[in-house]
């Protein structure tokens, strides 16, 4: 599929249509769901987009409102990340302003959370009024967790008089946690490649730098240990990196005349 | 046996006597545990970065440093294929013919007493960091039960290649990295003189060393050295 939002079957929301929809409907749209909650690994791979998808399948699957995905911030915080429309976004703003609402306690629990409007008023009095008045009778919150580490919540509401059963429940908390494994195997492997440059880098630099000093004592020279220092320098009279001095001279786009002088120094 | 318990058992045998070992003393003791276990006449950790930085991180056994030595000598073998196509090369028999691929290497190896050479890639994703390198005095292929021990044993060298460089404990990796390659700068600097008296691209003039070396029956870094100290020039 090369049209990802073809792929995501963003269709208007009839509210009668979830009810005349067959059970092997909400098992495939589930597991289609599940497909594109696995595929993390992909080199273009978007987490924003990723999110939106999580926020608009659990919308459809759950038959809710609206739906929004917050992750943790790194620094004990949580961070909204993707709504499935832009009500769903000012309230979960609302959420994260009064630190209040479904979505903080599902984080810091780690445990499913739901309430009814009435619920809702008495454990977070700030948020529960925006709530309302977005029209939404029934919350829950899910954590994106795997195994005891919780990396975000997925916070779903619904405006139609019928509370989010049990299963639907089991349902929005199996999404959660494949969105999670997902986003734990995509941060692994992004970690794992930059550990890899990182290592590949300092090998190559320490070749290149030993390339540019023999060239150096040659064309200017001189020994091997002060063809050094005049790296180092030049490197840093010009704010470069040793290494790409070094690249630069091995590659003669630096002439060696060029480190011999020393701008700036009036004698 | 399964991966995971071939895996906690090696992980046992190199963590024992005492856990607190730091990351640059695992990766010795898998070498060790290797050249053990296998009867192994050597065995190494080579971390590249392109054909022209094999280095020798770690190894253990009489020829340890033997192929990857020959390997910068001669700019041709199988850790740099294994490194380069990230597919295991193995080489039970270095006079055989499947050997020819890589002729004045095996010969090389041959000649330093080495038959039997396997390289197994260190592989990340699509790339790679180097090889583990398995060699024996004598022609024979490992056992299935060896060679799936020395593909975890990669894995674990791998892996505390990449994420432990700061572990605490014993000889730390960050310590061990930064000396690797230390016995190649000689190479480098002499690359580097000699692409400044042709007037030649680095790669070009590294060929021209190892050629000019083979030619002389020297070892490269001998020559190396002396061009160092210019008492060898390419250019007259």
């Amino acid at each position: 599929m090369s049209d990802s939002s073809a792929g995501r079957r963003i269709r208007p929301r009839d509210p009668g249509q979830g009810q005349q929809r067959g059970s092997g409907s909400r098992e495939a749209m589930l597991a289609q769901a599940f497909v594109r909650l696995a595929d993390t690994l992909a080199s273009d791979f978007d987490i924003v987009d990723f999110l939106h998808g999580l926020s608009e399948d659990s919308v459809e699957i759950l038959r809710a409102g609206a739906a929004g995905v917050m992750l943790a911030d790194g620094r004990g915080g949580l961070r909204l990340i993707a709504s499935s429309d832009e009500r769903m976004r000012l309230l979960e703003l609302f959420e994260l302003q009064g630190a209040q609402g479904p979505c903080l306690d599902a984080f810091s629990s780690g445990r499913a959370v739901q309430a009814s409007a009435a619920d809702s008023r008495a454990r977070w009095p700030v948020f529960a009024p925006h709530a309302s008045d977005a029209g939404f009778r029934f919350m829950c919150a899910v954590p994106l967790r795997v195994r005891t580490s919780v990396i975000g919540a997925l916070n779903l509401f619904r405006g139609s008089d019928e509370p989010f059963t049990g299963a639907e429940m089991e349902i929005a908390q199996a999404m959660a946690e494949m969105a999670a494994i997902g986003l734990i195997q995509e941060r692994a492997l992004r970690e794992r490649n930059l550990l890899t440059e990182q290592l590949q880098a300092a090998l190559s630099s320490r070749v290149v730098i030993e390339q540019a000093k023999g060239m150096l004592a040659e064309y200017l020279t001189m020994t091997v240990d002060d063809a050094f220092t005049l790296l180092r320098t030049y490197a840093r009279d010009h704010n470069g990196k040793l290494s790409d001095v070094a690249s630069d001279v091995v590659d003669r786009k630096i002439p060696s005349a060029a480190l011999a002088r020393r701008p700036g120094r009036q004698s | 046996m399964r991966e995971d318990q071939r895996r906690a058992r090696i992980m046992a045998a190199v963590t024992a006597p005492d856990t607190t070992a730091g990351a640059g003393e695992l990766v010795h003791r898998l070498c060790r545990f290797a050249v053990d276990e296998m009867a192994l006449s050597g065995c190494a950790v080579v971390l590249m970065a392109g054909a022209g930085s094999a280095s020798v991180l770690v190894g253990a056994g009489p020829h340890a440093r033997t192929v990857t030595g020959l390997q910068m000598e001669l700019g041709e073998g199988p850790c740099l294929h294994a490194y380069a196509s990230g597919i295991p090369v193995l080489l039970p028999d270095l006079a055989a013919d499947p050997a020819n691929r890589w002729p004045a290497f095996a010969a090389a190896a041959l000649a330093a007493g080495v038959h039997a050479e396997f390289s197994l890639p260190l592989t990340v994703g699509p790339g790679g960091i180097g090889t583990f390198d398995l060699c024996r005095d004598r022609p024979g292929m490992l056992s299935d039960d060896h060679l799936a021990d020395a593909l975890v044993a990669a894995d674990i060298a791998r892996d505390a290649v990449l994420y432990q460089p700061y572990a605490a404990g014993g000889p730390c990796m960050a310590e061990l990295l930064a000396t690797v390659g230390a016995d190649r700068i000689v190479i480098h600097q002499a690359t580097g003189m000699i692409a400044a008296q042709l007037d030649e691209t680095v790669a070009n003039a590294l060929a021209r060393l190892r050629a000019a070396a083979f030619a002389s029956g020297r070892s490269i870094y001998d020559l190396a050295q002396d061009v160092v100290e210019r008492r060898v020039r390419f250019d007259e």
